[in-house]
């Protein structure tokens, strides 16, 4: 190789490491947990005082959100459907979320989820832009996926997925709520809290469906949220995951709130009359020592 | 009387030139998801109040619209002022006026040789919508520059600031970014589309922009006092029109009038034709002698001058019967195109194609970018005509902004309850290419989508013997077509790449027959 050859190669490789899109390593703080995980079910018809309540044995929200603390709560907002067809997750548990999360002493509190129809057609008639519009505090944004945001990303502890691109703000946030709906999904069997994910990856989420289960999984231990609060305030038994026949919904006024994502699953899994071994996003993120699955080694407790 | 030197009159002209122009790319910007379900006001105005499209929409349905009673107002100020819409509220007119400032030299140029073919188009058009062929769309002016807004310069614009705005968020340093950043947020609240949109053969849109506009380099106001069939409109309303100027004739001594004349309204005598001017009273203005005045005169005859010969009046109606014939026999009618998906709510075939003028307010509206001009796939006559392409966009099963926004009737009104009932095809599976059927991989993101409530897809699940040679179980879906109602999001969403597994197909497509006796 000659000199001029070198420099050649050299600025030719130089500039391909320089424009290739920047790829962040994200060492997730998976632990095996020793300790049991705590679960609160609530049951109540008023749903502003149903988050609180459920919230309140795990400290309320003050234990997970700091003074300063920039939060993402992350609904499920992924189709045109209206609050009553419980396709998306109810507005005022949003709402209220949002509001105990401002009164912890966030900075900034956004809220947005990749939509499966048209963006705007989902936020506007799930009725969660106007709920968090109405709170009516700056500091409060529903805002649509900004296309630059996704980042790629290399899942290191993947078993399946080994690189895939997940929102900024996301990956970003001091703490990360995931709150979705429970309802039926015909691929999955039920999409829950690891299903939520879908809301904050890039790319084609198509492709994700081959593989289902164990890619949830691998996501999950890129994003793992500081506190999962599944939506059961009405369920979506069948024809889901859009659904649109109020027939197929019934009303449980239930809440699930806990640490641990895999025991929200695996509970939540149990209102639709299934095991939690039923739906493989759940086993593939035990079997990965993601969290709990078995019901009989959580401390669940009612309110 | 002397006539009054109306000092103000050219300012006050721009005035309203810049307030229609204003008002149509305000309406334009506003072409488009409001929020809600409905479009609060009527977005398609420019449309509603153009005689032409109105007397050609209602010749080729033979009856009367209720939506084209603003034309009325149109027509009624033409036959007081003469024909004042050219110069004074005419978007297209005044972005030639605009442009034209760009050209040097125009201003002294005389006229051009190139006939006065107007007449030939306007007979032409209102000839054909007679005998059941809607050219109108080709020759509107509105029509070709919502069109080529729509199609080219909006999406256009919206990719050229979006892309700068997202270099500098990407690659910039972050002080940079993060003086852009709130300038972009700023734009796309206000004058920036809220999405980028892509249409096909935009070039076809922008050539008949350019044209235009480069006929503006020949001779001023080419289009408007050359080809353009609602001028001639105007100019036969212009006959009867009250405002009259005097003096009749230009003065032996001084042609400046001619020379200064956008419209080219004096012949070669000098005499001034009445149905030409568009009283933009630059003549008024601009006299030495302050001698040109404009009055209403009641029972005074104008110097006119129709520039038609009884030839090419003859001509153009023959051309205007015959077309219509002759695309009567096009294969088009015997063998429609099996993928030509029609919005939701267009009315037949046939009707379809008459009504539609080609306006593109619903593939502006569109909110997922469904809807494409058609090209060639129904004949040269189907060209611009509205069809949803799924795999560039589906249709929202709670949107039916498009019947909104179509000032013809060529899609209907729809409530909701009729929209989600309105079929635009039927989907058929490729068993060869798609995933459960072909690779024994799970998918059913057709069925996932399906926004009918009881889902028009539905799956069995079957034990096969995949690649590696193991029993799997796996759903393999398959359309319930009763209940398919043709959106595409199926075919949209589809996860294999290029032709999707899953297609809309035109349903039961209706042989449309041209009933010649």
């Amino acid at each position: 190789m000659d000199r001029r050859e070198f420099l050649k190669q050299f600025t030719l490789y130089s500039t391909g490491s320089i424009m290739m899109a920047p790829i962040f390593n994200i060492i997730p703080s998976v632990m095996a947990k020793n300790d049991q995980p705590q679960l609160i079910v609530g049951v109540h018809p008023n749903y502003a005082l149903l988050v609180q309540k459920t919230l309140a044995p795990l400290g309320g929200m003050s234990a997970f959100v700091k003074k300063g603390d920039r939060v993402v709560v992350k609904p499920n907002i992924g189709w045109d459907r209206t609050p009553e067809q419980s396709a998306n997750t109810h507005p005022q548990i949003v709402k209220t979320l949002v509001e105990l999360a401002l009164n912890a002493g966030a900075s900034k509190v956004q809220v947005f989820d990749r939509t499966c129809n048209v963006d705007r057609l989902c936020y506007t008639n799930s009725g969660i832009k106007q709920a968090v519009e109405s709170i009516n505090d700056k500091r409060a944004v529903c805002e649509f996926i900004d296309d630059r945001k996704f980042i790629p990303v290399t899942i290191q502890k993947g078993k399946a997925l080994k690189e895939w691109p997940f929102y900024k703000d996301a990956l970003a946030a001091d703490c990360y709520i995931n709150v979705p709906v429970a309802k039926h999904h015909r691929l999955a069997g039920l999409t829950l809290g690891l299903k939520n994910v879908m809301g904050v990856i890039g790319g084609e989420r198509g492709k994700i469906h081959t593989n289902m289960g164990q890619y949830l999984a691998d996501m999950s231990t890129v994003l793992k949220p500081n506190l999962t609060v599944i939506d059961a305030t009405r369920i979506l038994l069948q024809n889901g995951p859009q659904g649109g026949n109020l027939n197929d919904v019934k009303i449980l006024h239930t809440l699930i709130a806990t640490t641990d994502p895999v025991a929200a699953d695996a509970y939540a899994t149990t209102l639709f009359g299934k095991k939690p071994e039923d739906i493989d996003s759940t086993k593939a993120a035990y079997t990965m020592g993601l969290g709990e699955m078995n019901l009989d080694k959580m401390i669940i407790s009612r309110v | 009387m002397k006539p009054k030197r109306m000092f103000q009159s050219t300012i006050i002209r721009r005035i309203s030139q810049i307030f229609f122009l204003l008002l149509f790319l305000f309406l334009f910007r506003n072409t488009d998801y409001p929020g809600q379900e409905t479009i609060p006001y009527a977005v398609n105005l420019f449309f509603c109040w153009n005689p032409l499209i109105a007397v050609s929409v209602m010749l080729i349905a033979k009856t009367v619209m209720v939506i084209f009673l603003p034309a009325i107002g149109i027509v009624v100020l033409t036959i007081i002022f003469g024909r004042v819409f050219c110069s004074w509220m005419c978007p297209l007119g005044t972005l030639l006026d605009m442009f034209q400032r760009f050209i040097p030299g125009t201003h002294t140029r005389g006229n051009t040789h190139f006939p006065d073919i107007r007449y030939s188009v306007f007979i032409l058009t209102i000839m054909s919508a007679l005998a059941g062929l809607q050219l109108v769309g080709f020759v509107d002016p509105f029509s070709i520059l919502f069109r080529g807004l729509t199609f080219v310069v909006d999406p256009l614009m919206n990719i050229i600031l979006v892309g700068f705005f997202d270099y500098l968020y990407l690659h910039a340093p972050e002080w940079i970014s993060g003086l852009s950043e709130p300038v972009y947020q700023a734009l796309k609240k206000t004058i920036l589309p809220y999405q980028c949109v892509y249409f096909l053969s935009v070039s076809l849109s922008f050539c008949i922009l350019f044209v235009i506009f480069s006929l503006e380099i020949v001779d001023r106001r080419f289009w408007c006092k050359k080809i353009c069939p609602l001028g001639a409109l105007f100019s036969i309303l212009s006959r009867f029109s009250l405002l009259k100027r005097s003096p009749k004739k230009m003065c032996a001594t001084c042609n400046q009038c001619a020379t200064m004349c956008r419209m080219g309204s004096f012949d070669p005598e000098g005499h001034h034709l009445a149905d030409n001017c568009s009283r933009c009273m630059e003549c008024v203005q601009s006299c030495p002698q302050d001698r040109i005045g404009f009055h209403f005169k009641f029972n005074q005859k104008a110097m006119t001058h129709t520039s038609i010969s009884r030839r090419h009046f003859v001509s153009s109606t023959m051309m205007g019967a015959i077309l219509p014939l002759i695309n009567t026999i096009d294969a088009q009618h015997k063998q429609p195109h099996p993928y030509l998906l029609r919005p939701p709510g267009a009315q037949e075939e046939n009707i379809f194609q008459d009504l539609c003028v080609r306006c593109g307010e619903c593939m502006k509206v569109c909110i997922t970018n469904a809807l494409q001009p058609t090209l060639l796939e129904s004949g040269w006559t189907g060209l611009f005509v509205p069809q949803m392409i799924p795999r560039l966009g589906y249709c929202e099963f709670n949107c039916h902004l498009c019947g909104q926004v179509c000032p013809t009737g060529a899609i209907q009104q729809l409530n909701m309850d009729q929209k989600h009932q309105a079929v635009i095809g039927k989907a058929y599976f490729d068993k060869n290419r798609c995933l459960p059927y072909a690779q024994q991989t799970s998918c059913i993101v057709c069925e996932e989508h399906c926004p009918v409530y009881n889902k028009a897809i539905h799956y069995d699940t079957v034990r096969v013997k995949n690649k590696d040679g193991n029993m799997i179980e796996i759903k393999q879906p398959y359309v319930v077509e009763d209940r398919c109602i043709g959106c595409g999001i199926c075919e949209n969403k589809c996860p294999i790449s290029g032709e999707a597994a899953i297609r809309v197909m035109v349903y039961k497509p209706k042989k449309f027959s041209y009933n010649l006796f």
